[in-house]
């Protein structure tokens, strides 16, 4: 092959390279510019991930919700979970629906299994948190040991626009879990 | 060139076996050997360099810098990979040598993944491992034909190898078969093939020989969720090795070279020993198959003997080599299994002990210690596995262990006679001609 077919075709394979982590840039940020934000209760574990390093896992309250329509026993697949907001101003369901509605609430599209008794089980997308290596494993802990002795509601702040949801930071009564990590580690030390 | 030669050089002169001429020439093309080590030295210290210092990056990425913005942190996520970049650009543009094309597609190949994980972790992107390094493997492909860069093609291997494990496994939740490995692995071929015509010879071809098979093992049980028929998946995948290994372009080469033979014998034997138990042939008749699966076996088994019979067709085929057939043989009794599942058992033990009696035979007539004993590991192994589950008395299993006992010494008695009796036929013939 031609040497200058050679390069103008490394130069495209450059701008591929480029593109890719620009568009994952470009969604996220338009997300959480112009997307709704809703706050989901949750619970973080904390794993370990070779090279994104330490997060933890949410495992989020909301994972289920009973309906009336037929034929979801024994489903599996991606399930559009259409949200709203609860009265004490966390994400709720609204509705699931096997396919897109024609209708402008606003959706996630998650995981479902194991659906029993018309009541649709399914895991939500956005159940990583990248966190400093330092501050994972005392999240898991300070998280636990905040919600045994007090009544502390720990969430998930979530932008959601079209279907992409980018999970924003994860509080702790309103305090970023950074923090939340920072004050336990200081207080034990 | 070494002290060790210098050493032999001047023993052989002072036997008077060589000239002092000869001894010159020889020196003089140990020198022009040696001339070309240097350059593969840098070769191998840049890519090691490149290796170390992409995985360094990765490794402080993945520590997570929380006090950072995050647009300074999206900002230093493209510094990697721009560096990597110019580097590849500046090495093909410049036409550099081997040393910068193999180190500036190694780091671009880690910098392209330093990137997307640092995305990912900025902006808490959901997806496992397996989408990830997914997305990693297809955007770093092309720079195998691109910068023509040997170790883009291991890297890609382990790359393509790790993503269908990690999705076909199920390690994190329900696995999900990997097709797409296959086109990442197909992708490779060309540039394999390619490698074969003009550097058949070169360490790097010798290691994709073992790096292509490993990873098709390694894979393959992730396409079927079938017992039995996993097993005789594997059958036919160690067969197709095995014949593969016994083209021209491998068999010329030396036997540690050979990957797909190695791989394909000792895998077939394994798999073989494990066929010689009962349950195998019981839940062999019980079994139900998925469309996929079948698929799977047939095309493994139909490339095993159209490997066969282009061995045939081009006359590559040095005599009856019952290794060459084992997994055909197999392929009938398992269609055959509803006979019952003694004469699959029977039959599959025969064929273990005649296996091994062909080895230790292929080891006395290429006078190899290694394929003899290979022969008489494979017999033992069968014994060994009979030894449990048999109902045979005591004394009968005692004797038989002394046979194969003995067995070990008779052959390996017979190849040193052998070699003995040769290498005295080869002095009288010198002695005759002078």
């Amino acid at each position: 092959m031609n040497k200058s077919i050679y390069i103008t075709l490394l130069f495209l394979l450059f701008a591929v390279q480029l593109f890719v982590p620009a568009q994952m840039i470009y969604q996220q940020e338009d997300t959480l510019h112009t997307g709704t934000a809703y706050k989901f209760k949750t619970q973080p574990i904390d794993p370990s991930d070779p090279f994104r390093g330490k997060f933890i896992v949410l495992n989020y309250e909301m994972d289920s919700f009973a309906t009336d329509e037929e034929g979801w026993d024994d489903f599996s697949g991606n399930v559009f979970v259409y949200l709203k907001t609860d009265a004490a101003g966390f994400a709720a369901v609204k509705h699931v629906s096997k396919t897109l509605m024609d209708t402008s609430d606003d959706y996630v599209i998650a995981e479902s299994r194991y659906n029993r008794n018309n009541r649709v089980n399914f895991d939500l997308p956005f159940d990583r948190f990248y966190m400093n290596e330092n501050k994972a494993y005392d999240a898991e802990i300070s998280v636990r040991e905040a919600q045994v002795d007090t009544t502390k509601i720990c969430y998930g702040l979530v932008f959601v626009k079209d279907g992409t949801a980018v999970l924003d930071n994860v509080f702790i009564d309103d305090t970023p879990i950074q923090e939340f990590v920072e004050e336990y580690q200081e207080g034990i030390q | 060139m070494n002290s060790k030669l210098e050493r032999q050089l001047a023993e052989l002169l002072e036997a008077d076996i060589i000239n002092s001429e000869t001894a010159q020439k020889i020196t003089a093309f140990y020198h022009t050997k040696d001339e070309s080590k240097p350059n593969r030295l840098f070769t191998i210290f840049g890519v090691l360099g490149a290796l170390l210092s992409g995985l360094g990056i990765i490794l402080i990425i993945a520590h997570n810098w929380d006090d950072m913005p995050r647009n300074i942190k999206t900002s230093f996520a493209f510094l990697p990979l721009l560096i990597g970049q110019i580097a590849c650009g500046f090495s093909l543009i410049k036409k550099k040598s081997t040393t910068w094309i193999e180190s500036s597609a190694t780091f671009l190949i880690l910098a392209v993944g330093a990137t997307i994980s640092l995305v990912s972790q900025i902006y808490n992107i959901p997806g496992d491992l397996s989408d990830f390094l997914l997305v990693w493997t297809v955007i770093t492909a092309p720079l195998i034909y691109l910068m023509r860069s040997n170790l883009a093609v291991i890297i890609h291997l382990v790359l393509a190898t790790w993503y269908a494990c990690y999705s076909g496994y199920s390690f994190s939740s329900i696995g999900h078969t990997p097709w797409l490995y296959l086109v990442l692995f197909a992708w490779v071929i060309p540039y394999y093939m390619m490698l074969q015509r003009q550097k058949a010879e070169t360490n790097i071809t010798g290691i994709i020989n073992w790096l292509l098979p490993l990873s098709l093992v390694i894979v393959l049980g992730t396409f079927t969720n079938g017992d039995t028929l996993l097993l005789l998946m594997y059958i036919g995948l160690f067969g197709l090795f095995y014949n593969l290994g016994q083209l021209s372009i491998f068999k010329n080469q030396k036997l540690r070279r050979n990957g797909f033979t190695i791989i394909g014998s000792l895998g077939t034997i394994f798999l073989l020993t494990i066929l010689t138990f009962e349950w195998f042939w019981k839940d062999a008749i019980k079994e139900t198959y998925h469309g996929s699966d079948v698929l799977i076996t047939i095309i493994l088994f139909i490339a095993g003997i159209a490997t066969l019979a282009y061995l045939h067709l081009k006359k590559q085929v040095q005599g009856f080599n019952l290794f060459q057939y084992a997994f055909m043989i197999i392929g009938l009794l398992y269609l055959t299994r509803g006979i019952g599942s003694v004469y699959g058992i029977v039959a599959t033990n025969l064929l273990v002990a005649a296996l091994g009696i062909f080895a230790v035979r292929i080891g006395i007539n290429k006078s190899s210690y290694g394929i003899l004993n290979y022969g008489l590991l494979i017999i033992t192994a069968l014994i060994i596995c009979r030894f449990f589950d048999t109902n045979l008395d005591f004394i009968f299993r005692g004797i038989l262990f002394i046979a194969v006992g003995a067995g070990f010494f008779f052959a390996n008695y017979l190849l040193i006679k052998k070699q003995r009796k040769a290498a005295l036929n080869s002095t009288s013939n010198t002695q005759t001609h002078e």
